[in-house]
């Protein structure tokens, strides 16, 4: 009933659920960026078992770039963090409410 | 349906709930690195040990060291209520949440269940893989010949990526 495709593909729902909800709630700027990383995370693994049962290879090249820019994203967000905290001195979202820099 | 499988599942779902509901961010932090390690274990079980082998290194590695690095720089305390305080957003959002949660079941049930449903179907079967080399192999050589391109212009956007951190958090210098 329950195969092992299915099971990866409906964790990965969950992840990708549970990662909009940290997205939403929290308010903390990193908790954000940490959101977003769980949501990269829950779209990797989908396109990886999708991918798998297809017999292709397509996803896994596609999960290997999106990492990438991951790793880049996350750099970019968490120095964008340390400007957001040396202009407010603080990092919750509703501190940056004005676009002045 | 494999036991570890659903050993690995259950253990990155309650790791993820707990990450949402944690007031501490290195806490957060901690449950989100576990969530990385059992996804890197769920794909060495289904025998994609490439992808398995760059997600321990770059995510659980390196990029949640970094995350860790800036909670532990930035000097962030864990408060009281870091949730939203306004009720009907909390509620809102999480019935949001469970109701994609839902429709991609939904979506998922039916795409596995539809016996009339179109599936490409490629050449790269478990056999296939083992007799080309592996998976590495097969997938390495992908990367430098069909997909040597898009791995150019990822090295360059890496770069751009690197120089736009650097000038961003460094100091002012008037």
């Amino acid at each position: 009933m329950l195969t092992n495709e299915m099971l990866i593909q409906l964790l990965a729902a969950f992840l990708f659920s549970v990662g909009l909800l940290v997205v939403l709630l929290r308010r903390d700027t990193i908790m954000v960026l940490m959101g977003i990383e769980l949501l990269l995370n829950s779209a990797n693994l989908s396109l990886v078992a999708f991918s798998k049962s297809a017999m292709m290879i397509d996803g896994q090249m596609q999960v290997f770039f999106v990492i990438t820019i991951a790793a880049a994203e996350s750099a970019i967000g968490l120095s964008i963090l340390v400007n957001l905290y040396r202009n407010f001195g603080s990092i919750k979202t509703q501190n940056a409410t004005t676009l002045r820099g | 349906m494999s036991l570890v499988l659903v050993i690995l599942s259950v253990i990155s779902a309650i790791l993820a709930v707990t990450m949402l509901f944690a007031k501490n961010p290195i806490t957060s932090a901690l449950c989100l690195l576990g969530v990385l390690i059992m996804s890197a274990g769920i794909y060495g079980m289904i025998g994609e040990h490439m992808i398995a082998t760059i997600q321990l290194v770059v995510y659980a590695g390196a990029i949640m060291v970094l995350f860790i690095f800036s909670i532990m720089l930035l000097n962030i305390e864990s408060e009281k209520a870091d949730h939203t305080d306004n009720p009907g957003i909390f509620f809102s959002s999480v019935a949001l949440g469970l109701a994609a949660f839902g429709m991609f079941g939904v979506a998922i049930y039916k795409h596995f269940t539809t016996a009339n449903i179109y599936r490409p179907q490629g050449v790269f079967s478990s056999e296939m893989v083992a007799a080309l080399g592996g998976n590495s192999k097969v997938l390495s050589h992908a990367l430098f010949s069909q997909f040597y391109v898009s791995f150019e212009v990822i090295s360059l956007a890496l770069l751009v990526a690197v120089v736009g951190a650097v000038v961003l958090a460094k100091r002012k210098i008037d």
